[in-house]
């Protein structure tokens, strides 16, 4: 399939993705395996993978099978299996693609690549804007892998004492957190700076829990308190990722929730008394109800579909001719206006009569009424902003996926690694499967 | 050309944009056309059929009065996809009585919003026109005896009523493969959605930042 999107594919299919190389590494690591020696190990760290891949589809996507055909099978049943898996063989074609191009060329001169290389190299992914509506668009779903982490979260600050084992393991993975730290490249400077205040935030840690006694009560919910004030959010998120890593029997089963099976949740109630719906919205958009919504700067974006690339672009609204094509990805923005409209009706009445007048509200009813099944459905900030970052709802996503060395290259796309350390579908076992994402020393 | 349900909902819903309709009724829409292909029926050619009627026109004098007990549009036809909303919103009135809709365009679209309206009240549903009849609890239905495709363009009269049930579930399917024209019918609403490029958008819009090819 030459031009990926304008190829189909059939329902037996469940992924389309490309890869492009890194000019970078690719030839060197060709022109070195020809010349029967391994790749200097110095630019293996530097870029990180030899290919990249773009956007990976699924879910019916280009005629792909929907979600709903594998849903059901219990290996595919958290979200996004299929595309992580193809991203995951992709890594490992890649390399065999490398090797074989280098025995092309060095003939019996050339070597395989060292396992403990291949290994250290992920795959990499290039993502834009096409993601960020995503998390707009799935509320439920996006509420899901909030929400389990959050319960991690909780459930591992209420542990009551750790046993030598777990704050062994902690301690442990802390020490490698720093290499991945280390071998993150980003000439983006806001993360850039951010980076550096996480390896601050690392040797902060470091300090704490070695004269910190972890064998104390509650030591997870002391050590989050501490680091509420004393490090970076950056730095915060990993400790609250670093310290469910002792707990997989409590915290694994929480991602068999992940996944969004709540067809019905689409479903408006008419019935909801217009009083009910003005508190929803007031809980998950109390902040924008008070924001000058007729500010420029306020709504100086605009989301539209580009003709030409069929993909989601994010336009100057009052520069460009763009306004007209919005899509709707102002859920703040929208739920202010219904409020406002709402304002005007009797409390007591149904929604469905407020509705069938105001049709233009329905997208943002639909979305405060989901606020019961999904309290972390909504983003809680302006999407249409002057200072919007659209990398910031990038991030997020690409943080489910496991991704790492976060690498923006502009407000819009960015530059991910996934899969670095983890072992080769020929290498892979129980023992080796958990914790490869954090790296030990390539030497 | 076989389509996954995903392509059906999505074109559906930016096709019922393209044609006007505000976004919420584009989000019923999309679901309502993949409702009707997920039992194997024609919900694309449905929704072409019907925003083909409609365009260019002032859709709210196809919105029905709901507050009579017979709903009627102030001029014309009502529009199914606004009068099914309703329908689904209304549902709890269902127990009072059924709904009963004078004069509907493209029929076949109230269906899906019956089978939502089923699914919330937890009532099987009889949905009927003039040589048409269906029951659905919002997971199934049933046609009876009736045919699969060839439905009217417009009805006198559709009752929706409490009461019976799913006999002969038709038999879910996983794919559409609509009418070429009606597929392209729908592209072309949809295209209107889309925004022209411009020379900034083209540097812009997708973040231009630095190269892709290092």
């Amino acid at each position: 399939m030459p031009l990926q999107e304008a190829g189909r594919i059939s329902e037996r299919e469940l992924v389309l993705s490309r890869a492009n190389r890194s000019v970078r590494l690719w030839s060197h690591v060709v022109d070195a395996l020809a010349e029967g020696r391994q790749p200097d190990s110095e630019m293996i760290e530097d870029v990180g993978y030899l290919m990249r891949t773009t956007a990976v589809y699924g879910s019916g996507k280009f005629g792909a099978a929907d979600r709903e055909v594998i849903a059901d099978r219990p290996e595919l049943e958290a979200p996004f299996q299929a595309e992580m898996l193809s991203v995951y063989l992709t890594r490992a074609f890649v390399r065999d693609l490398a090797e074989r191009m280098a025995r092309q060329r060095g003939g019996r001169r050339a070597v395989r690549l060292d396992p403990a290389i291949a290994r250290h190299l992920g795959i990499g992914n290039s993502t834009g804007l096409g993601m960020a509506p995503f998390l707009v668009n799935h509320p439920v779903l996006f509420n899901n892998w909030m929400l389990a982490r959050e319960d991690a979260v909780a459930r591992v600050r209420a542990i009551r004492s750790a046993t030598p084992a777990e704050t062994d393991m902690f301690r442990r993975l802390l020490a490698r957190s720093a290499e991945s730290v280390r071998r993150w490249r980003t000439a983006h400077p806001i993360q850039a700076g951010r980076v550096a205040g996480l390896a601050r935030d690392l040797e902060a840690l470091e300090l704490r829990v070695r004269a910190d006694d972890l064998d104390a009560r509650y030591p997870w919910d002391r050590l989050m308190n501490w680091a509420a004030a004393a490090l970076s959010m950056e730095g915060q998120e990993l400790l609250a990722s670093l310290m469910l890593e002792p707990y997989g029997e409590l915290v694994n089963p929480l991602a068999e929730r992940m996944s969004d099976r709540d067809a019905d949740a689409f479903l408006i109630d008419g019935s909801m008394p217009i009083a009910e719906l003005r508190l929803l919205i007031e809980s998950s958009f109390g902040w924008a109800l008070a924001y000058d919504w007729t500010a420029r700067e306020n709504t100086a974006r605009a989301w539209y579909v580009s003709e030409e690339k069929l993909e989601p672009r994010l336009g100057e609204r009052y520069e460009e001719p763009v306004a007209e094509f919005e899509q709707p990805l102002a859920p703040a923005r929208d739920a202010a206006a219904a409020h406002a409209a709402l304002a005007a009706w009797d409390g007591c009445r149904p929604v469905a009569e407020f509705l069938h007048a105001h049709p233009e509200h329905r997208h943002s009813v639909r979305r405060a009424q989901l606020r019961r099944k999904a309290p972390y459905g909504e983003i809680r900030d302006n999407t249409i902003g002057a200072e919007l970052l659209p990398i910031d709802m990038l991030r997020a996503k690409l943080s489910f996926f496991g991704a790492t060395r976060f690498d923006p290259r502009s407000d819009r796309w960015v530059r991910i690694c996934m899969y670095a350390g983890a072992p080769n579908p020929e290498e892979l076992t129980e023992e080796n499967a958990d914790l490869w994402v954090y790296p030990a020393a390539l030497r | 050309m076989s389509f996954s349900l995903n392509e059906v909902e999505a074109t559906a819903r930016k096709a019922a944009r393209g044609a006007g309709y505000d976004w919420g009724l584009c989000e019923e829409a999309g679901r309502a056309a993949r409702w009707l292909c997920s039992f194997g029926l024609d919900g694309c050619g449905a929704l072409a059929g019907q925003l083909r009627l409609v365009d260019g026109t002032d859709l709210r004098v196809a919105a029905p009065a709901v507050a009579a007990r017979v709903w009627r549009a102030p001029e014309g036809a009502i529009c199914p996809l606004v009068a099914g909303a309703a329908v689904s919103d209304f549902a709890f009135r269902l127990a009072a009585g059924g709904f009963a809709l004078d004069s509907v365009m493209t029929p076949i679209l109230l269906l899906p919003f019956a089978g939502a309206a089923a699914h919330r009240t937890g009532a099987t549903l009889a949905v009927g026109w003039q040589g048409f009849a269906a029951m659905t609890d919002g997971r199934e239905l049933d046609l009876g005896t009736g045919m699969r495709s060839g439905f009217a363009a417009r009805a006198d009269r559709v009752t929706i009523e409490a009461g019976g049930q799913v006999m002969h579930a038709l038999q879910r399917a996983s794919r559409a493969e609509p009418n070429p024209d009606d597929w392209l019918a729908l592209e072309r609403f949809a295209q209107r959605t889309y925004a022209p490029a411009t020379p900034e958008s083209r540097m812009l819009g997708a973040g231009a930042g630095m190269s892709d090819n290092d």
